[in-house]
């Protein structure tokens, strides 16, 4: 080549320019048209290129004096005829599809600049493809042909673009540089222009090579080596009339065409005599080693470039074998190593190594070695009847098409012989340095603006679905449909008398089986002995009867007992969404679960949560399957609990109504059931502490823990949860106690503007102030005319954003008044030092209580972002003894 | 296409509003005719221009080097998102400083 002097790369430069201008400015105006614009252009750009193909075809020949005129035609066709009948009805503008299953569409934005680059083997067939394509995308094209084929693909071009100008496209949308002997140049500094947005490369690898080191995203395609392997199940006639026809393709120009046949030893003779009964030339080893001399250059192992797209004729001439009749194809066997074989490498001409192989293994191994010899991700062939055989072999193959029975040349162009996008760009995937396997065309010549809605997101509602509840309703146990009951229990119930009043409610001629050594805090080896006394009983229903421990105990023995092969480690994957958790439970159960309450307090009785120990840590299990078939609210079993646990269990479920009140979870149906929980306790609970015999009131309270357990069921509960399981784990607390402690700080809490909201697509609006309020209205407390006149009220300044203020701050301190009266009317601790913990001991756990409670699943629902900073803050702000606020 | 035409005198200079109406798919005699003319500033209203060719966005680029050369002002005002965009991907500096907004051609933070 000869230099460039400082004055020509001036000219070159701003030509260069000259032509990115017009592009970019085509581009900008393109992006106004719409699609009937741009069909109508599209429509008049094939016409315009079937009209053509033949004039255009034979220019190609005569100019690059390679191929075959008919076939030339045929590839122009292609570009323009059959990529119209796939593409006429496609959107390309504005919105482009439709996702209504995910509330998604997506929008089409054009891609702007291209570089476009047209090979040698196929000037104007990538010519007429490429434009068609970008103005169907309304992305405009700047054409860099081949020296060698210049003329052809510009007139292409330039016929084209005329039609399209024609039908209204915008002025400048196609451009190409001139031949000259500077084009290598010009399109070199082409490729660096910062006005070009996309290098869409066919051809040499060096040309490609090129595109991708100009740092612009780049279509490029990867070299080919196409293995086809004929199968014993073939069709051998006709497999050998669809290779003939697609190895001669244009005297085998095209990248997909076969390069070496690899042939199950059954059938070689009989597709080899066929081969030459229709025309071919078959080498003998002598003569196969006359054609590599002529085919391959020495130099670099690869083909010989002089000969690509010509004739058998010619090549064996070149090769030295006489031959006085016409030859469609010459086929050489590969004998020996195929991996080092000179012919096992691409050759685009009329030339097809083969091997004959004893089994479908080595069949694709021998396959693999061409499609790792240079032609990874390219394209790959397969004759054959069996389609295990085919999956086998694709699943092997790395290449972005696998034809099967038919021709791989024209079948890689796709739409001919199959439904495969046609293209003149053979995308072959990071295995031939590219970013996609596609049939590269308009698909690829987009941008894809994705516009999601918010996802729909749907509540559901799950409780008991048998529920019993009246002073005297254990009576429903009569009419329970059992022959073998199993009864899970303390030991205290025998003692309370709860036993018996279970035994005698129960179906006349049931047999009963009981299990009382369920502790306050059961664990996995008491599950294990539960179930395996249940599978000596094998019992028809279970009946738990206690507290909370007893029921989560019941509803994980019978989840273990129903299916035995269950873990209980996989089955306690903490989760941040319920929805999306990826811990799979069993659908339904096979024994029926009567939950008895004997406190008014965990709600267990309606709830999906089981606690359960593990060591020194607490798991929770939460599935709908968990939640019992049958409740029986009956507050004949409530009447002799002492004051201290009565009043334990209820802030227990006072502290349940205001968490899933406020939960980011929470629901008009969670909301009915914590406003009606938290009225009945403060309505219950003082006349229950007053006067412990009344029934009534005590009914009044069983009812409240239930309905807050329906509410936790569903909303679940919030940060106070996270922080009394934390100082409940760690001091020995009783659950419902540990939550009295922080009620009022929590609430304090909650109520200020987050530091940071809650990411949870159903939470689109903090409300937790508002909810409060309506929680304190509710009940009947009034505004308290204090906080509204003097802020701050704040009594934690770490709480509040600063300068808050917010309009429901008088009916939220009303709120924790309530609380607070009422705590102290039932001697209810409200601190951590009320507890009578140790100051020292206290300050010394925090690290830890602050790491627990920061992952307890209790503040994933929590409607302010807890962080752990402010957890630290919660414990700190819960130790002095509290005074009214 | 069509223009209509509004004047406004604001203190003591002396500004003309022109209207694009439809497509500027070439030069608008007037707006060049008022630059030749005794006008200090142009402005150039495209709230009803439905679509501009590539004609009309070389002659606003080769307008408003004009205006620069002979020290006038063109502004473009009311320019409706598709015009705008139009401007945006056409990479041209002066339209975006006459239409009073940012070059697109400056590289931004990149993560
Ligand atoms: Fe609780």
């Amino acid at each position: 080549m000869t230099a460039i002097s400082k004055e020509q790369e001036q000219i070159l430069t701003e030509r260069a320019h000259s032509l990115t201008r017009q592009a970019r400015l085509s581009a900008a105006v393109f992006s106004q048209y719409s699609q009937a614009q741009v069909d109508r252009i599209v429509k008049a750009m094939t016409t315009c290129a079937i009209d053509n193909a033949a004039r255009l075809a034979r220019m190609a020949h005569e100019e690059t004096r390679m191929g075959v005129t008919e076939d030339k035609v045929l590839k122009n066709l292609v570009a323009s005829e059959f990529l119209y009948a796939q593409i006429k009805d496609k959107r390309t503008v504005g919105v482009i599809k439709e996702l209504p299953e995910l509330n998604m569409v997506e929008v089409a934005e054009p891609i702007g600049v291209i570089l476009g680059l047209a090979p040698v083997t196929n000037p104007t067939s990538t010519v007429i493809f490429k434009s068609i394509c970008c103005a169907k995308t309304r992305n405009s094209i700047i054409f860099s042909p081949h020296l060698m084929a210049a003329e052809s693909s510009n007139l292409a071009a330039k016929l084209i673009y005329e039609a399209a100008l024609e039908a209204g496209a915008p002025k400048g949308f196609i451009t190409w540089v001139d031949k000259s002997s500077r084009l290598r140049r010009l399109s070199e500094i082409l490729f660096a222009h910062p006005e070009v947005d996309l290098i869409f490369a066919t051809g040499g690898t060096q040309m490609v090579r090129a595109a991708y080191s100009s740092g612009k995203p780049a279509l490029g395609v990867g070299a080919g080596n196409t293995p086809v392997y004929v199968h014993k199940t073939a069709n051998v006639p006709s497999a050998a009339m669809e290779i003939i026809i697609s190895k001669t393709f244009d005297n085998g120009t095209e990248c997909p065409s076969e390069q070496t046949l690899i042939i199950d030893r059954e059938i070689v003779d009989e597709l080899i005599s066929e081969f030459r009964r229709c025309g071919c030339y078959i080498c003998d080893e002598a003569e196969v080693e006359k054609i590599a001399d002529a085919v391959i250059d020495a130099r670099t192992g690869g083909m010989n470039y002089r000969l690509v797209g010509q004739p058998a004729n010619l090549i064996l001439e070149q090769a030295g074998i006489k031959v006085d009749r016409h030859i469609k194809m010459i086929l050489c066997p590969l004998k020996g190593e195929l991996r080092l074989h000179r012919l096992a490498v691409e050759k685009l001409m009329p030339v097809l190594g083969y091997v004959a192989v004893d089994s479908v293994e080595e069949g694709i191994n021998r396959a693999l070695d061409i499609n790792y010899g240079g032609g990874t991700g390219h394209t790959a062939g397969i004759f054959c009847e069996d389609d295990g055989v085919i999956e086998r072999y694709a699943d092997a193959i790395n290449a972005g098409r696998i034809i099967v029975n038919s021709p791989s040349s024209i079948g890689g162009l796709g739409g001919v012989y199959n439904h495969l996008n046609t293209t003149l760009s053979f995308g072959c995937g990071t295995g031939g340095g590219n970013i996609t396997t596609d049939n590269v065309g308009i698909k690829n010549l987009l941008n894809y603006k994705r516009v999601p809605r918010r996802k729909n997101y749907v509540i559901s509602f799950q409780t008991t679905k048998n529920i019993y509840s009246n002073p005297g309703s254990i009576e429903h146990l009569k009419s329970l449909k059992c022959k073998n009951a199993f009864v899970i229990s303390s030991r205290s119930a025998s003692r309370r008398g709860h036993l018996s009043m279970v035994k005698e409610s129960l179906p006349e001629g049931c047999h009963v089986d009981v299990f009382s050594d369920i502790g306050t805090e059961p664990d996995f080896p008491t599950i294990q002995r539960a179930v395996q006394a249940m599978r000596l009983s094998k019992p028809d229903a279970i009946i738990a009867l206690g507290g909370g421990s007893v029921l989560d105990a019941a509803k994980i023995i019978r989840l273990f007992y129903d299916y035995p092969e269950l873990n209980v480690q996989e089955l306690a994957v903490n989760f941040l969404d319920f929805h999306h958790r990826m811990v799979e439970f069993p659908k339904d159960m096979r024994t029926q679960l009567v939950a008895i309450p004997t406190t008014s307090g965990t709600g267990s009785e309606v709830t999906p949560f089981a606690v359960l120990k593990d060591g020194f840590r607490k798991v929770s299990m939460i599935d709908e399957c968990m939640i019992p078939d049958v409740a029986i609210i009956d507050a004949q079993f409530t009447k002799s609990l002492p004051r201290e646990i009565t009043s334990d269990t209820a802030f227990d479920a006072l502290t349940h109504a205001l968490e899933s009140l406020v939960s980011t979870f929470s629901s008009d149906y969670t909301d009915g059931l914590a406003l009606e929980a938290l009225r009945l306790i403060f309505e219950a609970l003082p006349e229950t502490l007053k006067n412990p015999g009344s029934i009534l009131h005590r009914h009044k309270l069983h009812n409240a823990a239930t309905l807050a357990g329906m509410a936790i069921g569903n909303a679940s509960v919030g940060v106070n949860h996270a922080l009394a399981h934390a100082l409940g784990a760690r001091f020995d607390i009783p659950h419902g106690r540990a939550n009295g402690v922080f009620l009022l700080s929590t609430i304090e809490y909650n109520a200020q503007i987050p530091s940071k909201f809650v990411s949870i697509p159903c939470y689109p609006l903090w409300v937790a102030d508002r909810k409060y309020a309506r929680a304190a209205q509710f009940i009947g407390l009034k505004e308290e005319a204090q906080a509204v006149d003097s802020r701050p009220q704040v009594e934690n300044p770490h709480f509040a954003m600063e300068g808050s203020r917010g309009q429901y701050d008088g009916m939220v301190l009303a709120l924790r008044r309530a609380v607070y009266d009422l705590g102290r009317l039932a001697g209810q601790p409200l601190s951590v030092s009320e507890l009578g913990i140790d100051p020292a001991d206290y300050q010394a756990a925090l690290p830890e209580l602050v790491e627990t409670a920061f992952s307890d699943m209790s503040v994933r629902s929590n409607p302010r972002y807890c962080l752990a900073p402010e957890i630290l803050q919660l414990f700190q702000a819960a130790y002095a003894p509290r005074v009214r606020p | 296409m069509s223009t209509k035409k509004d004047e406004a005198k604001k203190s003591d200079k002396k500004i003309e509003r022109v209207r694009i109406m439809g497509s500027l798919e070439r030069a608008v005699d007037e707006i060049d005719r008022l630059l030749a003319g005794s006008t200090d500033e142009v402005e150039i209203d495209f709230s009803t221009c439905t679509f501009i060719a590539v004609e009309g966005l070389e002659w606003l680029e080769e307008l408003l080097l004009r205006a620069d050369s002979v020290k006038r002002t063109v502004r473009f005002v009311n320019v409706p998102p598709t015009i705008y965009k139009v401007f945006k991907i056409s990479h041209i500096e002066s339209l975006m400083k006459a239409a009073g907004g940012v070059s697109s051609t400056k590289l931004g933070p990149a993560c």
